[in-house]
């Protein structure tokens, strides 16, 4: 486990020491501000789906928090 | 219909919505800030097979971004569940009777056929509050509070994040904390786990009954911690990764799942005495019982890819958990423009999961109990995939449409090695199959 740790957080590191050398300009922006290109593009679609999910499979989570709040069956 | 009569029915809808919500927030606080309020509702179908659980929901999430980026978002979602669900027993050669959930009664399951319990029926109502707002020029700090009820569980929970953007904005590194407080007050009592189930006429619902049923309410604590890296790779090109922990603590057992005890030889169930005039089990089964707590730890990462008009948005989240459940999600959606304001959008998902170590098929009569033992199929060894399309447009007077119908399928993986006897050769894992069809309109702003 700390093993799997100790990745992430390599790779974290690594990640955002590479990352400086990524991106765009403030002008350049056009595409990623389309409403299409955010990382959620509808809430509520998403927020049914991890419920539908989180009842009827062992995992939830990832893109957001877990959660809980339904005894379902 | 006139142009006008389509903003009648927007105001009214919004207006309709915030009364929903339980504000008059529609009212202008201070006007010249207001950028004012967007809806997005959304009404959904789930239904499954063989007439096991069916859910129509209604959901409306109403935002208002104010014009220095502080944002508020209230959400309501209204949910009404009919159905039957898998016990956990096994289907058999011979009819089974059981307890029902809330006592006094039994049912009974045909020979042959996967045992349903058919008395559960819900309404679920969830609330939800967040409110964001910079902290400085690069940062962005959020809170939110979360409830929900139904009949027989209570969910409170409360999240904060906070985020920073940098490397002129092509960089946000985030961190979110969410705790929660589950109560569960079962229908007929709390069951003690690997205790056998009880005749209809004992189960009375009384604390300490037989030494069976305990204290009416248990509950359970989560926290979840999420931290997350977004990353701008070019002009058509943006990575997320999410690394979360969650740690569940309390009453985790489902108090309406049971096991089947079987014969160690021929795999069958294993018949209890049927006293005159008592009503109850027909067969030996057990109340399911799960550790008290459980560890996960998730790795999630998401690309959206733009590719002229077309984006691909995909993701894959692996989980691990000290349940020794490992699990591997893909998704893949496909945003495809067909004209001036609509798409297409397919959408993929596979998943699969192993088994959890207490998950068993059944629990075999004389030999000793385990510690743990539970045969829900959702702890099981199974693959799932869902297939869907999704249609959106704008219409007429620029809010947004879509609808959109997916198949889920789920399928069980049982090694041969845990069959015993009869078992060989039955269908017990019980595969699920179901769709969801939702509309959904945003409006407003």
């Amino acid at each position: 486990m700390r093993i799997s740790v100790l990745l992430a957080g390599l790779s974290v590191i690594a990640t955002l020491s590479g990352c400086s050398s990524m991106g765009v300009e403030a002008w350049e922006r056009d595409v990623l501000a389309k409403d299409e290109m955010q990382l959620t593009t509808d809430a509520l679609e998403a927020a049914t789906d991890d419920h539908i999910y989180f009842s009827k499979e062992a995992s939830s989570g990832g893109r957001g928090f877990g959660g809980g709040g339904c005894g379902c069956n | 219909m006139s142009n006008k009569n389509k903003l009648n029915i927007t105001s009214a809808l919004a207006a309709a919505t915030c009364t929903l919500l339980g504000s008059g927030a529609a009212e202008p606080v201070q006007a010249q800030e207001e950028l004012g309020w967007g809806f997005n509702t959304a009404l959904l179908y789930y239904g499954e097979d063989d007439n096991r659980v069916q859910d129509l929901s209604l959901s409306v999430l109403g935002q208002r971004t104010y014009l220095d980026d502080k944002f508020l978002s209230l959400g309501l979602t209204l949910d009404t569940l009919t159905g039957a669900s898998p016990n956990g027993a096994l289907p058999q050669s011979v009819a089974q009777t059981f307890t029902q959930p809330s006592g006094g009664k039994t049912y009974t399951t045909p020979a042959g056929e996967f045992p349903y319990d058919d008395t559960f029926r819900d309404t679920r109502v969830a609330i939800s509050g967040n409110w964001q707002q910079p902290l400085g020029r690069m940062s962005l700090f959020n809170v939110g509070a979360s409830a929900s009820k139904e009949y027989d569980y209570l969910h409170l929970g409360l999240n904060a994040k906070f985020s920073h953007d940098f490397n002129q904005r092509n960089t946000t590194v985030s961190a979110g904390l969410a705790i929660s407080q589950d109560e569960l007050d079962p229908v007929g009592g709390t069951p003690t786990g690997l205790t056998e189930m009880i005749s209809a006429s004992d189960d009375d619902g009384e604390d300490g009954e037989g030494g069976r049923r305990k204290g009416p309410a248990e509950s359970k604590d989560i926290i979840d911690v999420v931290f997350g890296i977004t990353q701008v790779i070019s002009r058509n090109f943006l990575v997320q990764v999410n690394y979360s922990y969650s740690d569940s603590s309390g009453y985790l057992s489902d108090p309406y799942k049971v096991l089947t005890a079987v014969d160690g030889v021929t795999g069958d169930v294993v018949p209890v005495p049927q006293l005159p005039g008592i009503d109850g089990p027909s067969h030996l089964y057990y109340y399911e019982h799960r550790p008290d707590s459980r560890a996960k730890h998730s790795i999630y990462t998401q690309g959206k890819y733009y590719m002229d008009g077309k984006v691909l948005d995909l993701s894959y989240r692996y989980m691990t958990d000290d349940w020794e459940i490992n699990s591997h999600t893909i998704d893949a959606r496909l945003r495809w423009p067909t004209g001036d304001n609509r798409y297409l959008e397919p959408h993929l998902r596979f998943y699969s999961q192993t088994a959890a170590d207490f998950y068993t098929l059944s629990l075999v009569d004389g030999d000793a109990l385990p510690e743990y033992a539970s045969a829900d199929y959702r702890l099981g060894d199974f693959d799932a995939i869902t297939a869907g399309l999704k249609y959106g447009w704008k219409t007429g007077g620029g809010n947004d449409m879509s609808v959109r119908l997916e198949l889920y399928r789920q399928s069980g993986n049982i090694s041969s090695t845990d069959l015993i006897g009869n078992q060989v050769g039955r269908d017990n894992y019980p595969d699920l199959n179901a769709i969801i069809f939702q509309v959904g309109y945003k409006f407003g702003k």
